[in-house]
Parts: structure tokens; C-alpha cells; sequence
């Protein structure tokens, strides 16, 4: 009989790295179903972009507004499945706070808009052909969602899927809009420098 | 042990229950394989402390079909169809705070008595820049494998294609390595194996 081996802790020492990154990221308590806090918030790297339906994206008009900066693919189960529910909350949300700003990364127009037949959102959709903006974000899997403070900071991220229209949710991000007293924007985590200081799409 | 789970949705672990190890005093770790009854492939789990892994079998046709359709020639759709591609899923599943994190460079790939590693995107992306391969394509390959290092809060996760270069129905061990909450862990999942190269039949399984 093949038995699988017990998870046990491993004697290697090549762990001090991820150590010391779980050590910073372990600072603020969690809760699953929001949006992490970022160990180290950063400045978010402006970015241009040509938005599918026409027009450009600019990361910069919505300064002044909470940012849900979602980066996604049409071939992505899982960035599919939370379409819907990030189109329920753009609804909800109304935009007047809070905005959704959906990053196509890697596919062309066409790939976006058949997507759509199927997946109908009213958000924003700025195309990232190349993927450099999600490399600048230090985006490393699809789908991944950024939150960006009035005053452009990113403050927490969420890798794969959420409810984001769920109530608590939509009272979370409400509650980003409006900069408690001594936080600034900065969600208490901290500020580093940003990767990048403006991006261009093609 | 041979253990098979007929479920197509890894969330419905109550057909893991023949075999879950507990040792005593100790959180279970749960870990096995079954078949996907929609696809008739063969998928391998692990369900431990915070921590959820499953990889699925994806036949050859269809990562053609997909890099096909995103710029890649059929030479090159090829070489990525046969390079024994699962579909991975790995999430924190904590609830509270407690960072998972893992790194594919130290996972082991155990074949015919050798150790190696799997093929992550670093790998591909120099045998794509001496192929020559287009910027669109190869974005399009970078975004669909699956992240070679992440730290995952709780209720993250991320999904994509993990390549184990290997050649259709080969069998392999996989020695998993991850963080939680400052500790390491490893697991060994025994026999997995490539799917082979072939064209299923509706009601067929992989084996």
C-alpha cells in the first residue's frame, strides 16, 4: 500500500526567505473573505491604457476614488466566475466612491469583446496587451485584485476570486473611501517606493 | 494505496474520508487522487492545515487547442501539449491570518530513480526567446502557468497550468514544499502520472 507521506516540517534551510516575507506579511489580522492588507503598501504605477470599446484608461482620472483594479483574462476560470459579482458591485457601488477597473492582460480586443457576449459588464476595461502594467502592479497570477486609495496607494490585494458584491464586502470598500483619522490612505501597512513611475499602453 | 474520488468539484471532500490520516495530536492532512467523472481524467489532492493543492490531468488536445488559438505554430503547441500538464489550483484555505507560501523551485519531481524539477516559467521563457517566439504569444504563456512563487493571505488562491517535462504517461512522484505561518512542510504525493497522448471517448477514463 502506497501511503502518503505526513506534512511535516522541513529540516531545509532554504526557508529563511519566505520566513522572514511571512513574518512581515503576518502584521495585520486577515479576513478571508475581504481583501488582504499589503505587508508594504505602494504608490500605484499610473498607467495609460486603450480601453476596450473605445477612448483610453488612465489610472490617474480616478484619483480622488477607491480603485478595485482587477487584472483578469477571458481564458481564466476563475476570473470569469467573478465577473458577474464584480459587475454587481460596480452597479451597486455606483462609482461615486468607489470605481471598478477591470485590466485585460495579454489579449487583443476581440478576444475582450466576444468575452462580453457571454459576460456583459459596464465597467471599465483597459486593455494591457503586453502585461507590462501587471508586471508593474507585481502581479504574478490572474485573476488578482488591487485596492487603490484616493491618493493612489496600493493598500491590499486579493488573489483568485471574491464576493465582491457581498454586504460586507460593499461596506468594506465604502469604508476605504472615507480615511479614518492618523491612516492617510495608507491602510497601516507601511509605504515603499513605487516600481514605476508611468506606464503607456501601445 | 490506489483511492479514487469521483467528484468533479475538489470542494466536495466528504468522498476523502477512506483516506484521511490523523495522526494523533496532530491537524489531518488529507491527500489522494480520483477521476473527474465530466472529463474522465485523474486528479491528485492535498488538503492540509490551511492549505488546499489539486492537480488535474489535462489531455495533450486540448493545450494544443489553447495555444493554437493564442499565436503558438503547431510545432510549439506540440511541445507544450507534451510536456505532462496539469491544471493546478492552490489556495490558502485558513480562515483568519495565517500566510501560506510556497515555491516551485523547491519542489522535487521523482522519475526512474532521478530527482529533478519541474519546468516553470524562467525555463520556458528562455526556450521561447531562442525560439524566437512573438511578444503575444509568449505573454499569453507566461499569464497561463501556474505562479512560481506566491504568499497567499487567507482565501487566496491562484489557478494555471503546471509543466512537469515529461513525456506522456510517465509516473511520478512530487515532493511539495510549503510555508505556514513561519513552519515548513513537506508532502510526498506518490504515483502521479502523465495522461497519455491520445484521443478519449465519451464514458472513458485516463487509466
Amino acid at each position: 500500500m502506497k501511503r502518503p507521506a505526513r506534512g511535516r516540517p522541513a529540516r531545509v534551510g532554504r526557508g529563511s526567505l519566505l520566513g522572514a516575507l511571512l513574518f512581515l506579511a503576518t502584521a495585520v489580522p486577515a479576513d478571508e473573505t475581504l481583501m488582504a492588507p499589503l505587508a508594504q503598501s505602494f504608490a500605484a504605477p499610473d498607467f495609460d491604457l486603450p480601453c476596450e470599446g473605445g477612448g483610453r484608461c488612465r489610472l490617474a482620472d480616478y484619483r480622488g476614488k477607491v480603485v478595485l483594479l482587477n487584472f483578469w483574462a477571458t481564458w481564466c476560470p476563475p476570473c470569469r466566475a467573478e465577473m458577474p459579482s464584480l459587475e454587481r458591485a460596480w452597479q451597486k457601488l455606483g462609482g461615486k466612491e468607489v470605481v471598478v477597473l477591470a485590466v485585460n492582460v495579454g489579449e487583443d480586443e476581440d478576444a475582450i469583446f466576444a468575452f462580453q457576449g457571454d459576460y456583459p459588464v459596464s465597467f471599465p476595461i483597459p486593455m494591457d496587451e503586453s502585461g507590462a502594467v501587471a508586471r508593474a502592479f507585481r502581479v504574478t497570477g490572474l485573476p488578482t485584485t488591487y485596492l487603490v486609495t484616493p491618493d493612489g496607494r496600493v493598500t491590499h490585494r486579493a488573489m483568485g476570486t471574491r464576493e465582491w458584491d457581498s454586504a460586507a464586502m460593499l461596506a468594506w470598500l465604502r469604508a476605504q473611501a472615507r480615511p479614518r483619522r492618523g491612516e492617510a490612505g495608507d491602510g497601516g501597512s507601511g509605504r515603499s517606493r513605487p516600481d514605476q513611475a508611468a506606464l503607456n499602453g501601445r | 494505496m490506489s483511492t479514487r474520488c469521483t467528484t468533479s468539484n475538489f470542494r466536495a471532500w466528504s468522498c476523502l474520508a477512506v483516506f484521511v490520516l490523523i495522526p494523533a495530536g496532530a491537524a489531518a492532512l488529507e491527500s489522494g487522487s480520483g477521476v473527474d467523472p465530466q472529463s474522465g481524467l485523474r486528479f491528485w489532492f492535498v488538503r492540509d492545515e490551511g492549505m488546499s493543492l489539486r492537480l488535474a490531468q489535462i489531455l495533450p488536445d486540448q493545450t494544443r487547442g489553447f495555444f493554437l488559438a493564442r499565436g503558438f505554430s503547431a510545432a510549439q503547441a506540440d511541445r507544450i501539449a507534451l510536456s505532462c500538464v496539469f491544471q493546478t489550483d492552490f489556495r490558502n484555505i485558513a480562515t483568519g491570518d495565517a500566510p501560506l507560501a510556497y515555491d516551485l523551485r523547491e519542489w522535487v519531481v521523482h522519475y526512474r530513480g532521478e530527482s529533478r524539477r519541474m519546468k516553470l516559467r524562467a525555463d520556458w521563457a528562455r526556450e521561447w526567446q531562442e525560439a524566437g517566439l512573438a511578444p503575444g504569444p509568449r505573454t499569453a504563456f507566461e499569464w497561463a502557468l501556474y505562479p512560481t512563487a506566491q504568499i497567499y493571505q487567507a482565501g487566496d488562491y491562484n489557478w494555471g497550468i503546471a509543466t512537469f517535462d515529461l513525456p506522456p504517461g510517465a509516473r511520478f512522484d512530487l515532493e511539495l514544499v510549503w510555508t505556514r505561518a513561519g513552519t515548513r512542510y513537506r508532502h510526498l504525493i506518490r504515483d502521479m502520472q502523465c495522461v497519455e497522448d491520445r484521443h478519449m471517448e465519451p464514458g472513458e477514463t485516463a487509466e
